[in-house]
């Protein structure tokens, strides 16, 4: 059966984008809703092919179950997409009550007899740090347990939401599910790992490797993600290959895991730095090294660029086995790593671009 | 004289060599005893136009031995034809098109060559005899092959573009490496299968074996560049080199240098990504001596990519891994595992001397953890024990407590 209509939760976030836009490019193009607090950006056509004139946005709160009620019966979504998640940093409170309560609200709704016959299934954007320990993940897949203690808050929260989603599979008959766990994602809108890259290759931080480099690490370009979350929807809908796919949690990268410091060092590269020599240094002595910096910014009141999480973060190993992905969501990424990065150094000149355009508006009032 | 240099200047290589020579024990050593004086001849007609596989074949199981020796015979053979400039294409495509019925003709020889390897032919009805001798089982297999190879250099020698312009996009390159060498390695799989020296499932994934082929092939077409260029032949395909250069030819003037070292490395890199499937296929062979015969002409091909990577002799002359290290590589390759050691070393050697400036940066960082990650599923990494974890701890600890001592000390001085 081909999907009709679409109701993308978290639909205006940094995936929710990316989402709307390789839905939109699903031919029969289904409607495509959008349920979120905040309205959609404003897009550039040159990162999003999609009108935003044909996307029907809802605002509306996920933990309130009658304001979803409403949204659903106006809706009449044959498949939900939940990608709505707070931003790190927001506090376990915010955490638990958007991961866990707003999760548990959607599924409970969706559920109900009333959409037996409309809501067909529900795909849930999970991370693929859910399974991650601390310890280096090499080839890891979902048969890798979650540990019993999550690292941190944020983490907790998504693997209790995932949880919730896979249980509820069957749930009401013709009701299924489906989770998927990226690893890593960068691409337009992004604000965390290559604009993190970007502004460390302003410094002399290029100059220094943490670890012997010979740690891989899976990088997901954005767009690649949002196709496999177009592919689950699919998926569910289809008789035939929904076996494999209903209550199943898949871990989507893209399939290119490479040495860490090669991603950040092509975003210097490109941005004109090449280090003419580099200075490796140990894990041990960068934690160290990382704890006087955090001291240091501290004292003066900044925020540190060299954190003892981002030395742990560049010394692991964290790359996955997808073949999961690649047989039952007959998945295979759209955009390559190096394309991927090219795109993303583009978008942060372009918000640059406007960033600067704003500003000359604003001086010529 | 420079052979003795290079090994003085490798102490290890030598030692390798003194025990190559001393220690080495064949699996199973040939004994010409046995052996009829045409099957002697045939051994001898190996060793006159093999210079790698000669030893490596030799070592191979009696089981299969004979029948590699007549395939290999066979494919020189063909090759020989193929290669001959002085046969027009009227007399050379019948030939090529029709070998493998020839191999049925009792007495059949052919004396017009005037190739290096012309013995060969000349001597065809020895070879003949001993294919007749064979396992029929193995007849098949090597005729079937000997047909689809003939037919493939047949249509590259009518083809006037390919031999006029070179190879053009790299799906050619591609499809004429399946032709030259994709296809032996399907040939030697079915050998192996059928003597049941390699695991059956080797025949369900063609890809693997493929990409033996593939590799060995390419590798020597990146390593002759400059002679196949003095020869008047082009294989590295356009779609690659024209992205460097007006005409593939550019790359040996000096001045090109830098953007001949940019083509090698997409070379390199299309390489080296057949190399997780050519681990894969080394781990389905069941037999020591089989493996050997596989594994070796492998990580002699990995050592030269290593060699050969920005290396700008490989665009003005001919590059080649010592003697000594050849050597050193025989005795090392013995089981998967450390095959798989000497194939990650030489990986970790290119992609330590990767830099950003390479346009082929990411992909040739990408080919060289696909290793490492396949390498990995065979050979998990195990999990650092407990006590261990704690060592970042302990340095740690020490390095506060001396920089405390130190700015005690600092402190105390001042006062």
């Amino acid at each position: 059966m081909a999907l009709s209509t679409v109701l993308i939760i978290g639909g205006s976030g940094f995936l929710g984008c990316h989402l709307v836009d390789r839905f939109y490019a699903v031919s029969p193009r289904p409607a495509i809703h959008v349920l979120d607090i905040r309205p959609l950006p404003i897009i550039s056509p040159e990162f999003y092919s999609f009108n935003p004139d044909e996307i029907v946005f809802h605002k509306g709160d996920i933990t309130d179950p009658d304001s979803l009620r409403e949204i659903y019966r106006e809706v009449k979504p044959d498949i939900i997409v939940h990608s709505a998640s707070p931003i790190h940093g927001m506090g376990k409170e915010i955490y638990y009550k958007v991961n866990v309560d707003g999760t548990q609200a959607i599924i409970d709704v969706a559920v109900e007899p009333e959409f037996a016959d409309i809501i067909k299934g529900l795909v849930y954007t999970s991370s693929a740090s859910v399974i991650y320990n601390g310890e280096d993940l090499r080839n890891a897949d979902e048969t890798t347990p979650m540990p019993e203690k999550q690292m941190d808050a944020y983490n907790e929260t998504k693997a209790l939401g995932e949880k919730m989603v896979l249980a509820a599979n069957n749930k009401r008959p013709g009701f299924k599910t489906v989770a998927l766990r990226p690893s890593a994602m960068f691409g337009p809108g992004d604000r965390q790992l290559i604009p993190n890259m970007v502004q460390v290759g302003y410094t002399s931080g290029t100059r220094f490797q943490i670890g012997n480099n010979w740690n891989i690490f899976d990088f997901t370009y954005i767009g690649n993600v949002a196709h496999a979350h177009v592919l689950a929807a699919q998926k569910l809908l289809d008789e035939k290959k929904s076996g494999g796919v209903a209550g199943e949690p898949f871990i989507i990268t893209n399939n290119q895991p490479v040495y860490f410091f090669t991603v950040p060092r092509k975003v210097w590269a490109m941005k004109g730095n090449i280090p003419s020599f580099t200075i490796k240094i140990s894990r041990p002595v960068g934690f160290f090294l990382a704890f006087m910096s955090e001291v240091v910014a501290k004292l003066r009141g900044k925020e540190a660029l060299f954190t003892r999480f981002r030395v742990s973060f560049t010394c692991a190993n964290r790359y996955f086995n997808i073949s999961k992905a690649i047989h039952f969501l007959e998945y295979k990424p759209i955009v390559t790593l190096e394309k991927g990065i090219e795109i993303s150094l583009r978008y942060l000149e372009y918000e640059e671009e406007e960033k600067a355009k704003t500003l000359a508006e604003k001086k010529s009032e | 004289m420079s052979k003795y240099l290079e090994l003085i200047l490798h102490p290890s290589e030598m030692r390798a060599v003194a025990q190559w020579a001393i220690w080495h024990d064949p699996v199973f050593p040939r004994d010409p005893e046995k052996e009829s004086d045409n099957l002697k001849r045939c051994y001898e007609l190996l060793k006159l136009t093999s210079r790698s596989f000669a030893a490596v074949i030799e070592e191979l199981s009696p089981e299969l031995r004979e029948a590699i020796v007549i395939f290999y015979l066979i494919l020189r053979g063909l090759d020989t034809i193929e290669d001959d400039m002085t046969i027009p294409n009227p007399v050379k495509l019948p030939i090529l098109r029709s070998f493998q019925e020839v191999l049925d003709e009792p007495g059949w020889q052919y004396h017009d060559s005037k190739e290096k390897d012309a013995v060969v032919l000349e001597e065809f009805d020895k070879i003949i005899t001993e294919y007749q001798n064979l396992k029929s089982p193995y007849k098949a297999i090597i005729k079937d092959i000997t047909e689809v190879m003939g037919n493939g250099m047949a249509s590259y020698c009518e083809d006037e573009d390919f031999n006029k312009k070179g190879v053009d996009t790299v799906k050619d390159y591609n499809l004429y490496c399946h032709y030259v060498a994709g296809i032996i390695g399907e040939g030697l799989t079915r050998l192996g299968v059928a003597a049941e020296l390699s695991n059956p499932k080797l025949m369900d994934n063609p890809q693997l074996y493929e990409s033996m082929g593939l590799l060995l092939q390419k590798t020597n077409i990146i390593r002759d560049y400059h002679e196949d260029l003095m020869d008047n032949r082009r294989f590295w395909p356009k779609e690659i080199w024209s992205k460097y250069a007006k005409s593939l030819d550019d790359f040996a003037k000096p001045e090109n240098e830098a953007a001949g070292l940019d083509c090698l490395s997409e070379m390199i890199a299309d390489a080296i990504e057949h190399i997780p499937d050519c681990l894969y296929y080394l781990a389905g062979i069941r037999e020591q001596s089989m493996f050997n015969f596989c594994a070796i002409p492998q990580v002699m091909a990995i050592a030269t990519l290593e060699l050969v990577y920005r290396n700008p002799k490989v665009l003005t002359g001919h590059v080649k891994i010592r003697k000594g290290l050849a050597c050193q590589l025989m005795l090392e390759s013995g089981s998967v595992r450390s095959t798989y050691d000497i194939f990650q070393q030489y990986c970790h050697n290119i992609q330590s001397r990767n830099t950003p400036r390479d346009p082929m940066y990411v992909r040739i960082s990408i080919a060289c953890a696909k290793v490492d990650q396949f390498i990995e599923t065979v050979f998990p990494t195990p999990p650092e024990p407990k006590g261990l974890a704690n060592n970042s701890v302990l340095v740690f600890g020490l390095s506060f407590g001396i920089v405390g001592i130190l700015i005690f000390y600092a402190v105390f001085l001042v006062q």
